[in-house]
């Protein structure tokens, strides 16, 4: 005999019904609310930047020395913010990586202290690190340079780095963990060879946002690599890079052709740091061992 | 003390005799001599002395008191919370790895006191082999390297041909061979989950241990897994000390030839009960909780 379904399931109530729902509509509205400005920033960079970008110019001649004349591209922002980035990432990535293994396996007093200091670093005003490496620096060596640049933007990007890789190695499985130690590996080397390995894509998106944030800086550079108008690779030189060339060429935006740099400009930016997370990504995702679950 | 000098210290004694496995077939109903601590039966690998683990301020287990037979499966059986588990991670110093956990008593192998403090942990944990309950084989590494890369790390194998020899060898000690040989190369986790336990007793295995801890080896496995692992650990036996945690008192009766019995205490620390060849333990035990508990009467 078939039994009546609201005898054996009790029916969900309509007010329990209407709060899951209101709930989902909640989230998709926030969601919404959150996707609203990624997309209108950047579409109107795209809009306003895509014709600059179009012309192979941009990338491969300086600029005019006068901002208001047309034509030049930003070749020398380019590879100053590559090569800064870059020398950065060198100080910074190991640096981190070394404090969040140092909290993580050792701990103690000193790792909290350290742990809290980054934190400190990571809400310091990014033009006070702009600021502190002039003063130990720029001063002590008498004039601005690419290297101090760097510097200022390795000090940004240490804190992201670190929070990131503490808190992916602490989520290494214990059972993974003690399998390990009971194998009686060393400490450093189950570090190296087990633990960094599985957190491998966690931490190259650590680095990934370190130099995402690391790259948009303007503020660290004001003082420390200045910006220069002409190309160099030399880093004891005052180095160019592509947020010094918006922030100069958006002063100067009464004139179109300063403007249309701005902007090609920004859009660049954007589209280095979407292109280094998905190289990143891509890098990642194609370790991962022939059948495996993960 | 290097690490290397701590190895050959802990190993330098001479190796058990193969034939002591045999001794220790006491016939049914055969009354044995031995009592908790004291069995009379080959050679003894292991000396437990009035050992106690703490987690914290929680005594775990108290004043234990066992020999462990060198080449025979030794089975710790009891109820949940009597101390199976602490007791096993205490014999290759793996207790102290967790934070706050201490143990107090000693432990030697081969007369040698694990504990003493010249002696590196990890020296103890190479020599003396553990195999956890879930199957933990490293998600990032290949089959083969999940076998040759401790051993490498450890400094027990060089290049690649004798890495190629020793990873056939434990995957064939392992029962593993025929079902890997194609795709050594895969990842480690790709396997089944008793293919992935076989494979975390060849990365054992390669660190040539002389004893075998196995915490509840096959309680993530099916039975057709289970059956692969004790026959496996059957053959392992002439080469290798076992000592296995159960909570399946038939994997007990089945694998082991001695069988100790655990329970927790009015103070909740689990204390050894009685500990006798199995077939004893389980036909005739001395203690009434070992009777209660075998004939299923609690636990």
């Amino acid at each position: 005999m078939a039994s009546d379904g609201a005898a054996v399931f009790a029916p969900t109530g309509g007010a329990r019904r209407f709060r899951a729902n209101l709930l989902v509509v909640l989230a998709v509205v926030a969601l919404l609310l959150a996707l609203i400005p990624l997309i209108a920033v950047f579409g109107y960079v795209f809009v306003n930047g895509i014709r600059s970008l179009l012309s192979l110019d941009f990338l491969t001649q300086d600029p005019p020395a006068d901002l208001s004349a047309t034509g030049g591209g930003v070749r020398n922002a380019l590879v100053g913010t590559l090569e800064m980035t870059g020398l950065a990432s060198v100080i910074a990535v190991p640096i981190g990586l070394g404090v969040a293994i140092f909290a993580i396996e050792v701990g103690g007093g000193l790792a909290r202290a350290a742990r809290f200091l980054i934190d400190v670093l990571s809400g310091l005003p990014s033009i006070v690190v702009g600021i502190f490496v002039y003063a130990t620096v720029v001063v002590t060596q008498g004039h601005f340079s690419g290297f101090a640049g760097s510097l200022a933007l390795a000090i940004v990007m240490l804190p992201v780095v670190t929070v990131s890789a503490e808190e992916i190695l602490r989520l290494t499985p214990r059972p993974i963990a003690e399998g390990a130690r009971a194998l009686g590996l060393a400490r450093w080397r189950a570090i190296l060879s087990v633990f960094v390995p599985i957190g491998l894509s966690g931490i190259v998106t650590g680095v990934l946002l370190g130099v995402s944030r690391a790259i948009g800086e303007t503020a660290p550079l004001i003082f420390t690599s200045l910006g220069n108008n002409f190309f160099t690779l030399d880093l004891n030189q005052p180095m160019q890079a592509l947020p010094l060339l918006i922030y100069r060429n958006a002063l100067n935006s009464a004139y179109a052709s300063a403007r249309d740099r701005a902007f090609g400009a920004a859009l660049l930016l954007i589209l280095i740091v979407f292109g280094f997370n998905l190289v990143g990504r891509w890098l990642t995702a194609r370790r991962r061992l022939a059948g495996s679950r993960r | 003390m290097t690490i290397r000098s701590v190895r050959q210290k802990v190993t330098a004694s001479p190796a058990p005799n193969e034939a002591e496995a045999v001794a220790i077939q006491v016939p049914v109903g055969e009354p044995s001599a031995s009592a908790a601590g004291g069995a009379a039966l080959g050679d003894v690998a292991i000396t437990v002395r009035d050992l106690s683990a703490w987690y914290g301020a929680r005594r775990v287990i108290r004043d234990v008191s066992m020999d462990i037979r060198s080449n025979a499966i030794t089975a710790i059986i009891g109820p949940s919370g009597s101390g199976k588990s602490t007791l096993l991670r205490c014999l290759d110093r793996m207790h102290e790895v967790v934070p706050g956990a201490r143990s107090s008593g000693k432990v030697a192998y081969q007369g040698v006191d694990i504990y003493d403090p010249e002696i590196e942990p990890a020296a103890v944990r190479r020599t003396i082999g553990m195999v956890f309950q879930q199957p933990n084989p490293f998600p990032t590494m290949s089959i083969y390297d999940n076998v040759a890369a401790p051993a490498r790390f450890n400094g027990l194998v060089k290049g690649k041909a004798a890495q190629d020899e020793l990873v056939e060898r434990c995957l064939r000690q392992a029962a593993l061979w025929d079902e890997v040989r194609d795709k050594l190369g895969h990842g480690g986790t790709s396997l089944s989950g008793g293919q992935q336990q076989r494979l975390c007793i060849a990365r054992t295995l390669a660190l040539q241990p002389k004893v075998l801890l196995m915490d509840e080896p096959c309680s993530a496995l099916d039975p057709v897994a289970t059956l692969q692992i004790e026959q496996l650990m059957s053959n392992l036996k002439s080469e290798y000390t076992i000592v296995i945690v159960t909570h399946n008192m038939q994997q007990a009766s089945r694998v082991s030839d001695i069988t100790a019995f655990f329970n927790m205490g009015p103070d909740r620390a689990g204390y050894l009960v009685e500990l006798d060849d199995t077939r004893t333990l389980f036909t005739n035990p001395k203690n009434q909780l070992t009777e209660d508990y075998v004939s299923g009467r609690f636990g």
